[in-house]
């Protein structure tokens, strides 16, 4: 018996329905097709391109110019003007800064000129003022009698460390060589006060007790001439 | 599903809008950068003999052109612009001073041999005291197309002047007569305590020479 059945309709068999190929399937089959020298040429010239970019882009980068201004002085020679023997004892040193500034009045605006003075005042004892015995001994003691504590020397400003602060508008060196001297009589005022004397005065006798005991004296006075009352004493 | 699957991403979303979210932190104050150095008075006791002074003189010169510098294509090249030139000399003077620093002398200093003394002295050390610009002396040239001098570039000259000053102190001798004059001014004092002159000795720690120098300059003497 034939169980066949007839089927009606469209009879002929669907094939199968393969995927659509990928971009990048497509390329590794094209890749694969390809002969290895031509792979090579390929890489080699993209490699060519990577290394010329690199070189002009350091050209390109290596490219610039400033304007410049050598602020280098001259060499020229140090000349000693005088030499000269001194006795100065130096018992206390004040460094101080002094902040000067000028003005002047303008239509627009005003000019200025602001600077930093540094100086250092000395104070201590002359030792051509000593008066002649200033140094009496006496068996085992020893009375010594000082000048009066001073400014040992007016020219205490180290003008060539002033710092320019702040400029606008033009000044001369007259401008500068007055903002001098008024930094200077600012810090004389300021530091050379009865306070600091006294302490140098205070430091005077202890610094010659030291030397007179080192020196092999048990018993030491130190006196200051000029009606100051600083004596130290000591057995 | 597909609201399922949104409503976690809604969800994470309000979580972090809400992290984001809340009070500003109070911006911290900025530093104060005080710009005017304190005016500063520092006082140092000590116990310094000056025994030489020297005063030096210097003049400072300075001229400059503008130049364009750079490079192209890797080749480097220094064309002088023609602006003109500036030139300027400053004068100046400045004070050295030799001292002994009596501050650590003790009996070790001291030796005695009957009626003989010896005293070794410390180190002599070369300060700079002072400074001084001779501005009415300052000779500038300055072309049309260029600017004048400014202050701060003056003050750049003089401390480079300064610094050379410095340099040459080696070339001057100042210690040995530093040394010479200690014993000068020491003998007469020694004398007065009751010791012969004959019979007085100043010594120092070793004879010095040029190499010795830097070590003997006061630190105060260097630049800011």
């Amino acid at each position: 018996m034939n169980d066949n059945k007839q089927l009606t309709g469209n009879t002929s068999p669907q094939p199968p329905q393969t995927p659509q190929p990928s971009t990048l399937s497509t390329l590794f089959h094209a890749l694969g097709t390809v002969s290895k020298w031509v792979l090579g040429g390929i890489a080699l010239f993209i490699l060519l391109v990577i290394i010329a970019s690199y070189l002009i882009y350091r050209s390109v980068v290596a490219t610039g110019a400033d304007i410049e201004v050598d602020q280098r002085i001259g060499i020229t020679p140090t000349q000693i003007a005088s030499i000269k023997q001194i006795g100065e004892w130096e018992f206390l040193s004040v460094s101080d800064e002094e902040m000067v500034d000028t003005t002047r009045n303008r239509f627009f605006a005003d000019d200025e000129l602001v600077r930093i003075y540094y100086g250092t005042l000395r104070l201590g004892i002359d030792m051509s003022e000593v008066k002649g015995q200033w140094i009496k001994k006496e068996k085992d003691s020893i009375i010594v009698t000082l000048p009066p504590i001073k400014l040992l020397d007016e020219k205490f400003i180290d003008e060539a460390q002033t710092k320019a602060f702040y400029e606008s508008g033009k000044w001369t060196d007259e401008d500068r060589q007055m903002m001098y001297e008024r930094a200077r009589q600012r810090m004389r005022a300021r530091c050379l006060n009865r306070q600091n004397i006294e302490s140098a005065e205070q430091n005077a006798s202890r610094q010659f007790y030291q030397l007179m005991r080192s020196m092999g004296f048990s018993q030491v006075t130190i006196r200051f001439e000029g009606g100051s009352n600083k004596v130290k004493s000591e057995e | 599903m597909t609201k399922k699957l949104l409503q976690p991403f809604i969800l994470l979303s309000a979580f972090l809008l809400m992290a984001c979210g809340g009070k500003e932190k109070a911006s911290e104050p900025s530093p104060v950068i005080d710009t005017i150095p304190m005016m500063v008075m520092q006082i140092q006791k000590c116990a310094k003999l000056y025994t030489a002074e020297y005063q030096v003189h210097k003049i400072v010169t300075h001229d400059d052109q503008m130049k364009l510098k750079g490079s192209f294509l890797q080749k480097e090249f220094d064309i002088t612009l023609p602006m003109g030139k500036r030139k300027i000399a400053i004068p100046m003077d400045a004070s050295l001073k030799a001292y002994i620093d009596f501050s650590d002398f003790s009996e070790k200093n001291v030796r005695k041999r009957g009626d003989k003394i010896e005293i070794i002295l410390p180190d002599p050390k070369v300060e700079m005291t002072s400074s001084k610009i001779n501005h009415q002396e300052i000779k500038r040239h300055v072309s049309l197309l260029r600017s004048n001098f400014s202050d701060e570039e003056l003050s750049i000259y003089e401390k480079q002047g300064r610094a050379a000053i410095i340099n040459d102190i080696p070339k001057m001798g100042i210690i040995h007569m530093a040394q010479e004059n200690a014993a000068n001014t020491l003998i007469p004092m020694i004398e007065q305590m009751g010791y012969p002159q004959s019979n007085i000795t100043i010594t120092f720690r070793k004879k010095y020479t040029v190499s010795d120098l830097p070590s003997l300059l006061d630190q105060k003497t260097f630049a800011r």
